[in-house]
């Protein structure tokens, strides 16, 4: 009977929904909106899980939700931990939305064109989201299809390899699908510039040169430029510009719908006013005291490099016993001397633009690629294929615009080495490192060695912090994943 | 003696006189005749008798024989008197009804003098052949008092008219509100518990669930938090769903109400049914499977006109014998002071800073501190007023009832406001053909902050006892700060400028109103119709200072509105007969349908630039949004109730319901039930059965559903709103934001009961049994499904539970004389099992260890607690080096433990403590046994109540104390005894209280078995004593004054503050027994009066 049939009446339900251009692309629109979900943890689990970034000790509070945060930080987080657990969640929500649309576009009744670019950016997404997830899990389960019943939400675990081959599928999709930026500054969605760079990366990962090389050289006939000046890449008024290749996209303010960067506060010291910095009063004693970053990487910048100023900045003042800080003056890193009983905190610069337009964040964006990280890997991939002279041009290219000197070596050990350096100063912050890191063989190494380093420095650290095998390069899988689904096997060396 | 009339004489008479004759037989036998002359005279018989062998009787019978004189002997004499007229036997007739005048069947009519007995038939009506004379008549009826009639003449050949009226027997309801009608109570298959509200209103309580607790066997009414107006948890034979609501189905007047029952004023109501079986329950077949209760208000019965009003006021407090004992300020000082000292000393490179040592280092500065409990909480009264008029004529009835409470908060600045009104008409037509009537029914309820967060975990009554005592509320210049934390603890906002600066007014109407029609319009056969609504609005007024919000300066206020409504409109045809005498048949056959709509918006606005004007003009952004939802019910029934002679009693019920809340495949359900019932008193051999009053057996079997669950259209896929900002344009994204489930089919309750009723001693003891077995499959439940598929849970059957359970109700009236004395016991054992679920075979609490507090699984009980198994702390090198550590790696062998750390047991032996493998069950909340007694003193004009309830073996998860209250971070204010804690081996402390040394206190905040407390007790529920004032006044027929006690007195060994904890609230995902600081119940002292004007 009718009378006991409803639907919602202030919602669709799916099977009314995805007919119309409109709807599609408002479900297109829905398939960004995790990213900023995965952002608020990846900077755990790729930024502060490297040598760049530590975190404000705060001995007074252990709550879980500092602890589990902290623990990825120093490399001894367990399954069970939330945070490593987030990042997972939020990536598989982007790739969920994206399997909805690319499923249902198949039998819709829209325009090619149309669909094409829809589909487009559905499967650079897609892409984006599983190249996360098996850098940090591994082989993760492969979902490329709408769930529609509880049985289909247990699958298997993939292998690494098959992984890949569908990132590799997806992203060349989306390099067929998708136009280069039509203007500048962008629209802000995925465009085939957003989705070569995905994939010369995966060839990079996969010590593919020559496909990584021939796909970089075609982003230099795209538009896209380097800003004249290295800040000016995180102006909130420079949005998607000529340097930007695919950014997360925030907007402050009350407004229904607007969704502010909370990041700029989470990077600086806990404090119960953050006025000083943030322009106007923001109480972050339960949100700040993150990716603070290491004197390792601060000092890993060269002389001279004006990319140093731009990213870091020094919040200077005290601590009091609940480790709060209460700022009194704002510092620049260069040549920094702290005055007489006070402290000096480095704190992440590049994301925070005073004053803020609320206290729930700014409208400043957070970049995934740029054009630099292009130019690097172009270097990269010329190098590790004996171009090292080659390699020379691009590199110089982002060193220049950061005030230094032109590199000249060409001892491809060297060159590697250097260009590895560089990424590190050019994306700091921008939770590249981890990945890197994996990438370049050097993780065990340089996480081992830094952590001699760091636990001397804070005396409050674990000593296991930072001690790591080869097991701790892949995350746990999150333990509520095991355990409920009985068919995922936990990477090994975890409970 | 009598020989000497054998006699042999020889008489000879001809044509004697009748006295002359006697006189010969005199003389000849030598008998002495008493001869009256008065019955002698004027005899005009002539005799004539010539016999020489006739025996004296002889002689004189027939001398006698055409007179109408007859003899008798007497002390030897011979004493003439009248002959006894032949006379026919005289009748007697009437008929039995109880009060409202209905019939009642099979009552017991005896004849003292004769010792004849007969029973009244269908219709209440008997008939008594009896010789005439005079006679004393007793009635008596199960349930009734029984009635007696003196000086009953009976007359020859005429029939005397004598009807009963039989009046209730104490507390006892003989005619039974049930599914879809009224029954007598004798006549009942199925398990149903009555209660008579009029003994429970003296409880200065606001909500009638308060009143019912520790009454019915098999129903546990809690109360799991004191909020004003609120708190209340049902749960009928340990009901237990783990997603739908385990509340059972309140019916008022016929009516299923959708809303809430807190707005309901206990003073409307006249008694309660609580059908607990699945026969009494079947005619609600999809929602009764955590049972049902029938509400009846109060209507006229006629010649009942009169005024009554009744009113208490009272002062409520919290009892502060169960508070959480703090460190005073200077306590707490020491225990920093002291903390830093050992950080110097055990940790490298300890620090200690500045405005530490300036707050810590002299202790002696500082006396008790800062008292938030005290700032926060006060005496706080609570009154109630009442007024009920009655009028009723034979064919019409009306009750008007009105109502105004107030209950002022025991914490600041909250409170609750109801105003009441109750209107109920009855009208019948002079043939009590047709019966039409009306009620009508509006509150509103005015909430002031009484909706605040101020239960459970990061709630308000948590913060009074985190914050610190060093620090005072205000600023030297009389204003709130907005921290009240000292250094080294987590910023803590100031409690008491929260409830002062913040303002949440929630204003509540409701209409419950029905139209019923009855019409009998074959003998027999009445076609019922109802067309009920419950109607209610709410808005809310929300206004907090940007002092104490989350995001500091943010100042918000909100303004929403509710718009919320059912309808229920039912029809139903009723045959009711008797065949042949003996087969008494009720059958019922009805349609329903039911519908629930909903609407509401919110509008938050921000930006304010003062805290002067709390309304959204003054914000400089507002956002908002609207929503809207609906389900319904369809559904038709059938009842068949069929006994013969009364004795014999079968009953079997359907209902088949579709339900819009269900998948597209699976709307549909059935809901069979059969019960049988046997009184066994009636039968002829349990005539002799001497002291049995009252016996019956009944059995029942049936199968109900449980459609209560908050969604409107869970099973289906809907579409989500979710923002992206594309170049700082605000673009709306939409796709879908859960599973569907098409086959989501209805939670079914199959329910099997067999029950016993018994009165003995002339039903001055009554028992009742009951034992239960439940199968609840379907469970329905948000799954868990991993979230590799971009959703964390899907709707879903998801398993199988077991329950059942013994129940025992006893009343008994222990001394009848000028002290009278009643008791009433109800006890209940419920049981349950988890019998089956879906991958991997059990459901978590949530992912997050420190709060992971239960896990539904299979082989267990409900919500049977999970965590480590606590042994003490680690007692020394020895000990630690031969121990499981927590999360011991090689780089850190002994991990995050320590001399003086939590010590906890390796489940796996694997020779490391780790959060997934080392954790198992630790405690079970289900109770063994759970009931309450009442006990009730009478002596003159003095009464005295003592009601009491009390739950014994179920455990508590004490997290309140554990997880918040004993930190050794420093970051809150631990309980006074945790300043016993560890030290150093020579000073080990309690053992109870681990070291405060940084990174090894995690395991502290693990659920242990620590936190696993026995949660038995027994509550003094509410004292009154009574006096009702001996009046002769014209108009005031009855004064009766009162005090009471409310929450009298617990008695418990649970260290926490309220162990009525172990029923879950009516959120059935937040777990039994698990205390995470509820709002307190106060104790109630009151004064109050009712009386009654004519």
């Amino acid at each position: 009977k009718d009378f006991i049939e409803r639907s919602p009446e202030d919602a669709y339900t799916d099977d009314v929904f995805y007919k119309t251009e409109q709807q599609f692309r408002s479900a297109v629109v829905a398939a960004y909106a995790p990213l900023r979900d995965v952002l608020v943890n990846d900077y755990f689990t790729s930024e502060m899980h490297s040598d760049n970034t530590i975190y404000q000790a705060i001995p007074g509070n252990r709550g879980t939700s500092i602890v589990e945060r902290e623990n990825i930080s120093d490399f001894i987080n367990t399954s069970t931990n939330a945070y490593v657990a987030a990042t997972w969640q939020h990536s598989y929500t982007g790739i969920s939305r994206c399997n909805i649309i690319i499923e249902r576009l198949k039998g819709a009744d829209l325009n090619n064109e149309v669909k094409a670019n829809l589909d487009g950016q559905a499967k650079f997404l897609r892409a984006l989201n599983y190249f996360k997830l098996v850098r940090l899990y591994g082989g993760v389960p492969l979902f490329i299809k709408e769930v529609t019943t509880a049985d289909e939400a247990f699958k298997a675990r993939a292998t690494e390899a098959e992984v890949y081959a569908r990132i590799i599928a997806d992203a060349q999709d989306a390099i067929a699908e998708l136009a280069p930026p039509a203007k500048f500054p962008q629209t802000g969605e995925a465009t085939k510039g957003s989705a070569t760079i995905l994939l010369a990366e995966v060839y990079a990962t996969q010590k593919k040169w020559a496909d990584a090389e021939k796909l970089l050289n075609s982003m230099l006939t795209m538009g896209y430029d380097l800003n004249a000046n290295y800040a000016d890449a995180f102006m909130p008024a420079n949005k998607n510009s000529k340097e930007s290749v695919f950014e997360i996209q925030f907007l402050g303010g009350t407004l229904t719908g607007a969704t502010p960067n909370v990041l700029s506060f989470h990077f600086l010291p806990r404090s119960k006013d953050t006025k000083l910095l943030t322009g106007i009063s923001i109480d972050n004693t339960s949100t700040g005291g993150w990716n603070t970053p290491s004197n390792d990487l601060i000092s890993d910048f060269e002389a001279g490099d004006n990319r140093l100023e731009a990213s870091v900045g020094i919040a200077e003042g005290t601590y009091d016993a609940s480790n709060y800080f209460k700022y009194s003056a704002a510092k620049s890193i260069i040549n920094y001397v702290p005055a007489t009983g006070k402290i000096g905190v480095p704190y992440i610069k590049k994301y925070l633009h005073a004053p803020l337009e609320s206290p729930t964040g700014s409208g400043d964006d957070f970049p995934i690629y740029r054009f630099s990280d292009a130019l690097l890997l172009l270097a990269e991939a010329l190098n590790e294929q004996g171009k090292s002279s080659d390699a020379l041009t691009p590199l110089n290219r982002v060193r220049r615009r950061a005030g230094l000197a032109d590199f000249t070596n060409t001892d491809p050990a060297q060159l590697r080495a250097a260009i590895f350096h560089e990424r590190r100063v050019e994306l700091a912050f921008e939770n590249h490192r981890w990945t890197d890191l994996l990438r370049s063989g050097k993780a065990l190494s340089v996480i081992n060695a830094f952590g001699v380093k760091i636990r001397e420095q804070l005396p409050y650290l674990s000593s296991d912090a930072y001690v790591i095998d080869q097991h701790h390069l892949l995350f746990p899988i999150p333990q509520n994943e095991v355990g409920l689904n009985p068919k995922i096997i936990q990477n090994p060396g975890y409970f | 003696r009598g020989q000497q009339l054998d006699k042999v004489i020889a008489v000879k008479l001809d044509h004697a006189g009748v006295k002359e004759s006697l006189l010969t037989i005199q003389a000849k036998s030598g008998i002495r005749f008493v001869l009256p002359e008065k019955l002698l005279a004027g005899l005009k018989q002539k005799i004539t008798i010539d016999s020489d062998h006739s025996t004296v009787k002889y002689l004189i019978e027939k001398v006698l024989e055409s007179t109408n004189l007859d003899y008798k002997l007497v002390e030897g004499y011979v004493v003439i008197d009248t002959k006894p007229v032949p006379q026919a036997p005289g009748k007697l007739s009437g008929r039995v009804v109880d009060e409202k005048g209905a019939p009642l069947p099979g009552a017991t009519i005896r004849a003292l003098e004769t010792g004849q007995v007969v029973q009244s038939d269908a219709n209440g009506d008997y008939t008594f052949n009896l010789k005439p004379g005079n006679y004393t008549l007793e009635v008596t009826y199960v349930s009734f008092r029984s009635q007696k009639s003196n000086n009953v003449v009976i007359k020859e050949g005429k029939t005397t008219s004598l009807d009963f009226s039989m009046q209730l027997a104490d507390n006892k309801l003989t005619e039974v509100v049930v599914s879809y009608g009224k029954q007598k109570s004798r006549e009942i298959t199925g398990s149903i518990a009555t209660v008579d509200a009029s003994s429970l209103q003296d409880m200065p309580v606001t909500q009638f669930a308060q009143q019912l607790q520790g009454k019915v066997a098999g129903v546990q009414v809690s109360q799991t938090s004191g909020q004003p107006g609120r708190g209340m948890g049902f749960i009928i034979r340990g009901a237990a769903s783990f997603y739908s609501s385990n509340q059972p189905l309140f019916v008022i007047d016929g009516n299923p109400i959708t809303g809430s029952i807190n707005n309901i004023n206990p003073a409307e109501i006249e008694s309660y049914s609580f059908l607990k079986d699945a026969s009494a329950t079947a005619l609600y077949g999809s929602r009764a499977a955590n049972g049902v209760v029938l509400i009846t208000t109060k209507h006229a019965k006629p010649g009942d006109a009169k005024i009554e009003f009744s009113s208490y006021y009272g002062l409520q407090k919290i009892p502060t014998g169960k508070l959480p004992k703090m460190m005073t300020a200077r306590e707490f000082a020491t225990f920093m002071k002291e903390r830093a000292e050992d950080g110097l000393k055990y940790e490298p490179g300890y620090s200690v800073s500045a405005d530490y040592h300036a707050a810590y280092d002299n202790p002696e500065q500082y006396g008790e501190g800062t008292n938030w409990f005290k700032l926060l909480t006060r005496t706080a009264p609570i009154q109630s007023y009442d007024l009920t008029v009655r009028t009723a004529r034979e064919h019409s009835s009306s009750t008007v009832i009105a109502g105004y409470q107030e209950q002022q908060g025991v914490l600041i600045n909250t409170g609750t406001k109801l105003y009441s009104m109750r209107f109920n008409q009855d009208f019948t037509t002079e043939n009590n053909k047709l019966k039409i009537g009306f009620n009508l029914a509006p509150s509103y309820r005015m909430d002031h902050n009484n909706r605040l967060n101020s239960d459970g975990v990061g709630g308000y009554f948590e913060r009074f006892f985190e914050a610190s005592p060093l620090v005072s509320p205000y600023n030297a210049d009389g204003s709130y700060t907005r921290n009240v934390s000292s250094p080294g603890m987590v910023a803590y906002i100031n409690p008491l400028a929260t409830y002062e600066l913040t303002n949440d007014d929630y204003k509540t109407t409701r209409i419950l109103g029905n139209i019923y029609l009855n019409y009998e319009f074959l003998p027999g056969l009445s076609i019922k119709g109802n067309l009920a609504a419950d109607k209610g609005a709410e808005t809310r007024k929300y206004f907090q200072s940007g002092l104490v919000t989350g995001t500091q300066g943010q100042t918000t206020g909100t303004s929403s509105a509710v718009d919320n409504g059912s309808w229920t409109a039912e029809g139903n045809l009723v045959y009711n007969r008797t065949f042949f005498k003996d087969h008494n048949i009720e059958a019922l056959v009805g349609y329903s349908a039911q519908e629930f709509s909903t609407y509401n918006n919110t509008l938050t606005g921000l930006g304010f630039t003062s805290d002067d004007i709390e309304y959204l003009g003054a914000a400089t952004s507002v956002t908002g949004s609207s929503g809207a939802g609906s389900y319904s019910l369809l559904s038709t029934i059938g009842r068949v109730n069929y006994n013969y002679k009364g004795k014999y009693l079968l009953s079997a019920a359907l209902r088949r319901d579709g339900s819009s809340k269900f998948g597209e495949n699976t709307q549909w359900g059935s809901f069979p039930s059969v019960a049988a019932g046997w009184i066994v008193s009636d039968e002829s051999f349990m005539k002799n059965v001497k002291g049995v009053n009252f016996l019956k057996l009944r059995a029942s079997y049936g199968i109900t559903g449980n459609n209560f669950f908050a969604g409107n259209y869970d099973p289906q896929a809907t579409i989500g709103t979710y923002y992206y900002n594309f170049n700082n344009v605000i673009t709306q994204g939409q796709t879908i934001n859960r599973l569907p489930n098409k086959d989501l089919r209805w939670e079914r309750n199959k329910q099997f009961d067999i029950g016993l009723e018994l009165g003995v001693l002339d039903n001055r003891l009554t028992f009742t049994y009951d034992y239960y077995r439940k199968l609840t499959d379907g469970l329905i439940q948000q799954r868990s499904i991993p979230t590799s598929s971009g959703f964390n849970q899907i709707i879903f059957n998801v398993g199988e539970l077991k329950m059942w359970g013994h129940e025992f109700s006893v009343s008994s009236k222990n001394l009848t004389g000028s002290l009278k004395w009643n008791t009433s016991l109800a006890l209940s054992f419920d049981r349950n099992l988890i019998t089956n679920l879906v991958d991997p075979g059990y459901i978590r609490r949530n992912v997050t260890v420190s709060s992971d507090y239960y896990r539904q699984q299979v082989g267990h009980h409900l919500g049977e607690f999970y965590g480590f198994v606590f042994e003490g702390l680690y007692k020394d090198a020895a000990d630690l080096a031969n121990s499981p550590k927590y999360l011991s790696t090689t780089a850190k062998p002994n991990g995050n433990s320590d001399i003086g750390t939590i010590k906890v047991k390796d489940i796996n032996g694997d020779g490391v403590i780790d959060d997934v493998n080392d954790r198992t069950f630790i405690g079970d909340p289900t109770p063994t046994f759970t009931g309450g007694i009442v006990n009730n003193f009478r002596y003159k004009n003095f009464d005295l109540n003592i009601d009491m309830t009390f739950s014994v073996g179920g455990k508590i998860l004490n997290a309140a104390k554990w997880a918040y209250q004993t930190n050794m971070d420093g970051s809150r204010l631990p309980l006074a005894a945790a300043a016993d804690r560890w030290r150093s081996e020579e000073n080990p402390g309690s053992g109870v209280y681990p070291r405060t040394k940084s990174g090894t206190t995690a395991m502290g905040r693990q659920v242990n078995s620590q936190w696993i407390e026995d949660g038995s007790y027994l509550t003094a529920k509410n004292i009154t004593l009574g006096y009702t004032v001996p009046l002769r006044n014209a108009m005031i027929k009855n004064l009766r004054v009162f005090a009471s006690i409310q929450q009298a007195f617990v008695l418990t060994g649970y260290s926490g503050m309220n162990p009525e904890i172990n029923v879950g609230g009516s959120d059935p995902t937040s777990g039994v027994g698990v205390d995470e600081n509820a709002y307190p119940i106060p104790r109630t002292f009151s004064l109050g009066f009712t009386t009654t004007f004519k």
